[in-house]
């Protein structure tokens, strides 16, 4: 009896010094030389995978600007820090996660989480307390009609994400003499934030063409199958399948397809990269088409990294493994930041907001130039096939490096 | 110092030193704000689950329709819906006076649609005579359900959630805002609570919780008095969770509002923590839970998951009965169980209810 006393004595104790520990040690967000930045990242829960890219793409950052010994804002030089937070993958513990970032910590520049949910948690709060995010993994277009000042958006929106294989579909169908309005498409993602604008910007597209709809299924978040999709899929035969489901959903539309031996002319994906869908099924990737921000083959540079093979050789000599573009964007961010601290001279929040705003900048990921709702309007979508086991770049055609193969062969001839 | 005065001076410590936490610690607004609604959430809980026995998985639903009812009215009062779903949301600020008006006609009406819900749910579950298992099996389903539901229907955005206006500036801090509604919300219902568990109510419950069969065969109603507990739990989630909505600011459907993995599951773990079926337990249960909680989230990044199950293990070993279960068990005079001298030997367990 008496030992259990202890415990429990012992444990208010504990917990109630670690609270008063908690409540005394308030970080500036500048501490003598260093510039803090503060970020609530997925480590654990659904969006770990890429929350880890996320962190990667923000730590390599931090890491080359000390390298190349700081960032100068005013006459002084600072090195760069990150404090991070994991928000388990859920839009509320990031929302709770700004708010200790802003307030208890005293950051003043917030990098974005990772995903549309965490980011729309992030930004009202960011909002009210007037602090910048930069965020270059929350590509839900409500995340820019909502007036938010202070929110800024390296990549592309999501409606745009794959918009262009309907385009890509579209020309084939002219190619070869068919009329565009006779295409069938089918859509399945999953149900969130992210996904559900990659559906509406599909619809869109697919409305301006006069194409059908004819499969518009919703997958639930704990993605484990679509079968269901594909089986109707082989009844109804469409034209083209997109699928958007974050890593998970891109794993398993390649997985299912060649499992079911679906045939369908055309599967378009976002996510490829990010689930590895080429190293992971090999042959049976072949013909995917993938959505991206970014990838190594580009020719953008800047200053920081050179050229975007070289931040994709940097990135693999630290990390093992080639930067998806959810890295890259992150990286990014920082830059952007980065930048704009530079320009401000200063590190009160109303003019770094300011100077974000004005950016103009290439980095390695691309140009970087936002409108006035915060989203950067000056770096395309791209889409790439995998062919024999390469991401080629086929569409828009300014950056195509070889022809779409379409319609995908036949399984039977593979 | 009587019991009377004892209690006194501990209710008006806590009384005074909650109202001036927010200006005490003006960094934490928002979590102590959050801890109130961990206190809510515990206390709850318990009033089906630890006082009447029913072991319930699905309380978050209420939470839930809390939150959508009142980000629903808030949207439907200020905004042309047709123009709010064309554009996704992209609206001006809200006046203050069109802030408060929404969130707390949305709040009132989460109250009235949580109660006519709860009772219907009772009358499929409660009034059918779902029990033990049964009953906990039942409810974990409405939690799930009710996610999936919001998740396909556009009205309410779907899997895309809710956005709840930006918090206008000229209402003061948020944070306090959002504390004091908490506080005074959480009070009121500890003190409806405290008087209901004095009553006959509060005999009742027990007793179903103690033998249902019994309790009935004494004549007490046992249906309608566990509606009733049902009821009032659903009441008190769903105002809560219509000032949370706002709170969080982004309502996801399974994340936020019915975060059945989350919420639902800390609500019981808390009340089992502080001691299910005792007034304090959930109240105590929730503080410890949810500053722990805080702590191995600063401290211990990445493991704070592994150190939160280890100490609900610890708990679970050590004080299977609860904080405030093993403290009755400890000293039973403390809590008005007087032990006579002569039974003390005999009976080591000591203190009912």
């Amino acid at each position: 009896m008496l030992s259990k006393g202890k415990i429990l004595i012992a444990l208010v104790v504990a917990v109630a010094a670690v609270g008063l520990v908690v409540a005394t040690t308030a970080v500036a967000k500048v501490e003598g030389d260093t510039i803090i930045f503060g970020a609530a990242v997925s480590f654990t829960g659904k969006y770990s995978t890429n929350g880890k890219h996320t962190k990667n793409g923000y730590d390599l950052a931090v890491k080359r600007l000390n390298e190349m010994g700081g960032v100068k804002v005013g006459d002084k030089t600072y090195k760069v820090e990150i404090k991070y937070y994991d928000d388990e993958s859920t839009p509320a513990r990031a929302g709770q996660l700004a708010d200790r970032l802003i307030k208890q910590d005293g950051i003043k520049f917030i990098l974005g989480p990772y995903g549309s949910g965490p980011t729309k948690g992030m930004a009202p709060i960011t909002e009210k307390y007037k602090i910048p995010m930069v965020e270059g993994n929350g590509a839900s277009r409500a995340l820019f009609n909502k007036g938010y000042r202070y929110l800024f958006a390296v990549l592309t929106t999501s409606e745009q994400y794959l918009a262009e294989s309907i385009n890509l579909l579209a020309e084939e169908f002219k190619k070869q003499g068919r009329d565009p309005s006779t295409a069938k498409v089918a859509i399945a993602v999953e149900n969130d934030p992210f996904s559900m604008d990659i559906r509406a910007g599909v619809i869109e597209d697919a409305k301006r063409y006069g194409m059908k709809v004819i499969i518009d299924d919703k997958l639930p978040k704990e993605l484990t199958d679509m079968t269901a999709t594909l089986t109707k899929v082989k009844a109804l035969r469409p034209d083209a399948l997109i699928v958007s489901g974050h890593s998970k959903g891109a794993a398993l539309a390649v997985r299912q397809t060649a499992q079911m031996k679906v045939d369908v002319p055309m599967l378009a994906l976002t996510h490829c990269e990010a689930a590895d869908v080429v190293g992971k099924f090999g042959g049976d990737a072949n013909y995917t088409l993938c959505a991206t921000q970014w990838a190594p083959t580009m020719t953008y540079k800047d200053d920081w990294f050179g050229f975007a093979g070289d931040y994709a050789k940097r990135f693999e000599a630290e990390y093992g493994y080639v930067p998806p573009y959810q890295a890259a964007e992150s990286t990014a961010s920082v830059l952007v930041y980065v930048d704009a601290l530079q320009r401000a001279g200063s590190f009160d929040t109303e003019k770094v907001r300011d100077a974000i705003a004005a950016t103009k900048l290439e980095t390695f990921y691309g140009w970087v130039d936002f409108d006035d709702t915060g989203k950067n309007i000056a770096k395309p979508m791209v889409l790439r096939q995998v062919q024999k086991g390469v991401y080629i770049p086929v569409a828009p055609s300014k950056f195509a490096a070889g022809q779409v193969i379409y319609p995908r062969p036949l399984w039977r001839d593979r | 110092m009587n019991s009377a005065e004892r209690n006194a001076t501990i209710y008006g410590a806590i009384l005074i030193a909650s109202l001036a936490a927010p200006w005490v610690l003006p960094a934490y607004q928002t979590q102590l704000a959050f801890l109130w609604i961990m206190v809510l959430f515990a206390l709850t809980w318990d009033l089906v689950g630890g006082q009447m026995g029913y072991t319930s998985f699905g309380n978050i639903v209420f939470f839930g329709i809390g939150m959508y009812v009142t980000a629903v009215i808030q949207r439907n009062l200020h905004f042309d819906i047709k123009e709010y779903v064309h554009v996704a949301g992209a609206v001006d600020t809200l006046q203050p006076g069109e802030y408060l008006s929404g969130l707390f006609l949305g709040m009132g009406a989460s109250a009235i649609v949580a109660v006519i819900i709860g009772a219907v749910l009772g009358l499929c579950i409660l009034a059918m005579g779902m029990r033990g298992q049964y009953f906990g099996i039942c409810t974990l389903g409405l939690g799930v359900a009710a996610g999936e539901i919001a998740s396909g229907w556009d009205y309410i955005g779907a899997g895309s959630g809710m956005v709840a206006p930006v918090f206008p500036e000229r209402l003061g801090e948020r944070g306090a805002f959002f504390y004091y509604i908490f506080f005074i919300l959480t009070v009121i219902l500890f003190l409806t609570l405290k008087w209901l568990y004095a009553g006959r109510f509060g005999l009742a419950i027990n007793a179903i919780r103690d033998d249902e069969d019994k309790a009935e065969a004494m004549g007490i109603r046992t249906t309608r008095y566990k509606m009733t507990a049902w009821c009032i739990s659903a009441l008190f989630l769903a105002v809560a969770g219509g000032a949370a909505g706002h709170l969080v600011g982004f309502i996801d459907p399974t994340e936020v509002a019915f975060a059945g993995a989350t919420f639902g599951v800390w609500m019981i773990l808390m009340a089992i923590l502080g001691g299910k079926g005792t007034l304090w337990g959930p109240v105590v249960g929730a503080v410890i839970f949810y500053i722990t909680q805080e702590v191995f989230w600063t401290y211990l990044f990445g493991w704070q998951r592994v150190a939160m199950g280890a100490l609900i293990v610890g708990i679970v070993v050590f004080f299977p009965q609860g904080i405030m279960g093993w403290m009755r068990e400890r000293w039973p005079e403390r809590f008005g169980h007087r032990v006579e001298e002569s039974t003390l030997s005999s009976s080591a367990e000591g203190g009912g209810p």
